[in-house]
């Protein structure tokens, strides 16, 4: 026996069972499609952050006609081939305000009986010029980097230290780099480009495997950092000059993916909004009619002494108490949802040229929040009137209304 | 005191005007028990609920204590219903989510008078005016496990509980039987001696009436005539 305002709250929402889980549900379903789509959209921007900080490059150079292809390597680690002739760096190295050029070859394993090991995108990159793989190993051996070593993304199962073996060639997994949500970080199997070449060359010798198509020289990317403080599109519109290659800035990547997001996304968005005004539309008709069928209560407690305030306060606190909880079940159901699919998920955003990092627990909890706090202001919004027009009834008029 | 000056209540229905009371004029002294009687519509209930603070007048005053009830704003209005005045209403006035004890309690939380640690304090108040009325059995029942008279005397005890100094009654006996009308008579009799509260009671059984220390009655909105009535007990 202790009455307060929430169990008062509590005990009116208890009256109509059906009423109150229709409610429970309706808000739960929004709540649910804000919390899972902002979680999916913070997943993949920070993912594409992540991924492209560590990308560290301003500019990459790749072969004509090669643009998409670069793209879909580079955002979901899908293996693509093409090559161009690597006289190029010297170029762009001579350009004013380029302040390092590395290249990266792309190779695909096809597996084989004796002398591949898996189908594997292989990366080959220049450890003496590399700006992008060696500084976020995450973890590596207490030793330089070696011709027979190989770096592998996050998403690989080897580890430090493991063997593996490519086109008759043993090597080492010297390091492993953190998980970035982007393909070609997370995939793909890094190794000196010198190896690469000779292992295109041996994988001519090897009976009964198809052949590394590689001419020592060519490369498949031109990774490009520059100065601080130097005129970037310019730098770009000077190599673009060459009619065989073609300029990617982060920012073509990060736009691209945007435009996928908003596409995939903004419809799911714009009918959560429209949700969400439904759902308020709802509470306020819903509100009303509580508060008519309950005209005689709220009198009476204004005749033992409640103050305009506090009925006001009481249909809020039971708007608000209905979707906090109806909330709460919406971002519960979401997080079910979006853990049992998650494979689903990821897949299909890969299939959009779309990265993906699920947020860390304090950013889904922050988001969390943020839905069950939606679906609190929907609630308190939709109430607002009814709750007024409920606390300025005169006492006697509402008693007698309710007769 | 009670003053009640040149109270009038006009309701507009459609393009007319209802005279619900005309030009009522009243004193009530501390500590009396009077009736008011009169028939269906000739204003008594709503004179009951202008002086209770609960419909205000379309003209006129009231003075309880020498404090004008309808100049008073909102916060102070609740807290001279909550604390000077007990009301009866004469319907079920129960909160049907609320079992009898919390019903009775309910005007003390509402007034916020008490403290967490006084709730006890509360809680064996009301259940003491539970018993008295009889009701000690049905402290936890809700409302929809009482008969009509069992909830009439809970809304009685409930009136009580903040010790108002005036007691607004409308058809308090109407659900109960003989037996249960005495001892509801008894007990208000008790608490007027006892506390000098001031009793109010509209009722259309002039046996009732005359257990009061005058009655009033009423006609077409208009107080017609006061008559000594007998003694309470």
């Amino acid at each position: 026996m202790n009455i307060s305002l929430t169990s008062l709250a509590l005990q009116n929402l208890a009256r109509r069972t059906f009423r109150t889980y229709a409610l429970l549900l309706a808000i739960a379903i929004v709540s649910g499609a804000i919390f899972s789509t902002s979680t999916l959209m913070w997943g993949v921007n920070s993912s594409l952050k992540k991924g492209l900080s560590k990308f560290g490059a301003d500019l990459l150079v790749v072969p004509k006609g090669s643009m998409i292809s670069m793209k879909s390597a580079l955002l979901t680690g899908e293996p693509s081939l093409f090559y161009m002739d690597g006289g190029i760096m010297e170029k762009i190295a001579s350009l004013k305000g380029v302040k390092a050029v590395s290249p990266q070859l792309f190779l695909t394993s096809v597996e084989g009986n004796c002398c591949v090991m898996g189908n594997a995108f292989i990366i080959g990159f220049n450890p003496k010029t590399d700006f992008t793989v060696l500084p976020w190993l995450e973890e590596k051996m207490e030793r330089p980097f070696q011709i027979d070593d190989v770096i592998v993304g996050a998403a690989n199962s080897y580890a430090v230290g493991d063997k593996i073996f490519f086109y008759g060639q043993d090597l080492n997994v010297y390091g492993k780099l953190g998980r970035t949500g982007v393909g070609l970080y997370d995939n793909a199997i890094f190794l000196n480009i010198e190896k690469a070449y000779s292992m295109a060359e041996e994988s001519h010798k090897i009976p009964g495997v198809a052949p590394l198509k590689l001419v020592r020289g060519h490369v498949s990317a031109v990774l490009v950092q520059t100065e601080v403080g130097a005129k970037i599109p310019f730098i770009s519109f000077t190599i673009s000059k060459d009619p065989d290659v073609k300029v990617i800035t982060a920012g073509n990547i990060i736009t691209s993916v945007r435009q996928n997001l908003v596409t995939l996304f903004g419809s799911t968005l714009v009918l959560s909004f429209v949700l969400i005004l439904a759902n308020a539309l709802m509470i306020s008709a819903i509100f009303s009619t509580i508060v008519n069928e309950r005209k005689r209560e709220l009198g009476i407690l204004r005749a033992i002494g409640a103050r305009k305030t506090s009925i006001f306060k009481l249909i809020v606190y039971e708007a608000a108490l209905l979707t906090s909880i109806g909330g709460a079940l919406g971002v519960f159901l979401g997080i079910i949802i979006m853990r049992v699919y998650q494979r689903t998920i990821i897949f299909n955003l890969k299939a959009l040229n779309m990265p993906y990092l699920w947020p860390p627990a304090s950013s889904i909890v922050l988001l969390a929040c943020i839905a069950i706090a939606a679906a609190v202001i929907v609630g308190i919004a939709g109430a607002f009137y009814p709750a007024l027009k409920g606390s300025t009834l005169q006492p006697y008029d509402a008693i007698r209304a309710g007769e | 005191m009670i003053e009640i000056k040149d109270i009038w209540k006009i309701y507009q229905v459609g393009d007319q005007q209802i005279e619900a009371l005309k030009a009522v004029n009243l004193k009530i002294e501390k500590g009396s028990f009077i009736s008011i009687v009169g028939h269906s519509g000739s204003g008594k209930t709503t004179l009951l609920s202008i002086l209770g603070g609960l419909t205000k007048p379309s003209k006129g005053s009231v003075h309880i204590d020498g404090i004008d009830v309808w100049t008073l704003n909102d916060r102070e209005l609740s807290a001279l219903r909550n604390q000077k005045i007990g009301f009866i209403f004469q319907f079920s006035s129960l909160i049907p989510t609320l079992c009898a004890i919390d019903n009775v309690s309910l005007p003390v939380i509402y007034g916020n008078r008490v403290m967490k640690n006084d709730r006890k304090k509360v809680y064996e108040y009301a259940e003491e005016l539970l018993s008295t009325l009889g009701l000690t059995h049905k402290l936890t029942a809700f409302p929809s496990e009482l008969s009509g008279g069992q909830q009439r005397r809970v809304a009685i005890a409930r009136a009580f509980i903040n010790k108002p100094a005036i007691i607004v009654a409308d058809e308090p006996t109407g659900d109960l039987d003989m037996q249960s009308e005495n001892d509801v008579m008894e007990f208000f009799s008790r608490i007027n001696e006892e506390y000098q509260t001031t009793f109010l009671l509209v009722t259309h059984n002039l046996a009732l009436a005359r257990m009061t220390d005058k009655v009033h009655s009423m006609k077409d909105g208009m107080l017609i005539s006061a008559n000594n009535g007998g003694s309470p007990s």
